[in-house]
């Protein structure tokens, strides 16, 4: 990691070098869930614990990393998802960019989350059933994990880069993209 | 939030009780702060004793802060045993139990175990969602915003040809 995160860091830097930060905090602190309690991509990690009943910056910092380190076992490779797949069919990949990006590229047989496939699958309750989220490069799928996680399922994963990555190491059929 | 409360929610996010959907309640309430990210959902079963009609179990389902989800595992430990109008008279600092007092920026944690509470005992007076001014994304407009977040997609094959 290039950037080094201290109390000093902006929220933003702290964001980008941790992206699962935002859910860290709120999961322990209840920081930066809403309006009322959130923050600004322009404060100090410092800034945000000092209105927030003084937290202690370097356990606040801790919590971030440790959590990070917790992200990292959710994601799963792209070839490994590979031969997951050929090992186990019921692993079902769902996808959470938008629809158009769907609609230009996907992985075959993945789906799209729509509020649909969201209630069809909040509806089957807490189960072990494998479950992939698929994004972009890997940078927000793993907030729908921990969505998925939290309501219950207990075999989430996130896969690592994205469908970016599952086109340069798996199947580079499926064309690589940049939005912008 | 101070080392105690800290400790006693861990012990109580270490064994969560009573977490998950019961497939045979008899009643479900919902309630959701759509601007925290945050949800809980609680299932209560009642049964006869004695001529009253008393909660025999309670359940929840909750994504959010550690705090909600301790305080929905006291209070569905709690609420056994008692009739309806029993538990709905327990204020918001008795349901968070054991944890004791809590911090000002936790008690809407414990409020949400709450409403929950009153929309699957009595719908009609359950209170709505709050809603705060948006000013900042939060983390449901995280998760529910990625499906609309695409742009002008440009194929890199197409950009080095």
């Amino acid at each position: 990691m290039s950037v080094t995160i201290t109390g000093q860091s902006l929220m933003s830097e702290v964001l980008a070098a941790y992206p699962g930060a935002q859910r860290a905090l709120f999961r322990k602190y209840h920081i930066g869930g809403c309006a009322s309690c959130g923050f600004q991509p322009t404060e100090t990690l410092a800034g945000v614990c000092g209105r927030n009943g003084n937290l202690n910056v370097a356990e606040v910092l801790a919590h971030i990393q440790s959590s990070h380190e917790q992200d990292e076992k959710i994601l799963i490779g792209a070839k490994e998802l590979a031969q997951w797949r050929q090992s186990d069919a019921s692993v079902r990949l769902v996808d959470v960019r938008s629809r158009e990006e769907f609609e230009a590229v996907r992985i075959e047989g993945s789906v799209l989350l729509s509020q649909p496939v969201m209630q069809q699958i909040m509806a089957e309750g807490a189960n072990t059933r494998p479950l992939v989220v698929v994004d972009h490069k890997g940078k927000h799928g793993l907030d729908a994990a921990a969505y998925f996680m939290g309501h219950g399922l207990q075999n989430v994963r996130c896969l690592r880069g994205g469908i970016d990555a599952w086109s340069q190491e798996v199947d580079a059929t499926v064309r690589r993209y940049k939005l912008g | 939030m101070n080392d105690d409360l800290q400790k006693r929610i861990q012990q109580a996010m270490a064994d969560p009780k009573n977490l998950g959907e019961m497939a045979d309640a008899d009643s479900v309430g919902t309630v959701g702060n759509s601007d925290c990210g945050e949800m809980l959902r609680m299932w209560v079963k009642f049964r006869e004793d004695g001529g009253r009609k008393i909660i025999d179990k309670a359940s929840f389902q909750s994504f959010g802060c550690e705090t909600a989800i301790a305080v929905a595992s006291l209070a569905t430990e709690l609420i056994r045993g008692k009739t309806a109008e029993e538990a709905l008279a327990l204020k918001t600092e008795e349901l968070a139990g054991e944890l004791g007092p809590l911090p000002p920026m936790k008690i809407h944690c414990a409020q949400l175990v709450e409403g929950a509470l009153r929309s699957a005992l009595a719908p009609q007076t359950a209170p709505a969602p709050v809603s705060a001014p948006k000013s900042a994304p939060t983390l449901l407009d995280s998760i529910s915003n990625l499906a609309a977040s695409g742009g002008k997609i440009t194929f890199l094959d197409e950009t080095s040809a």
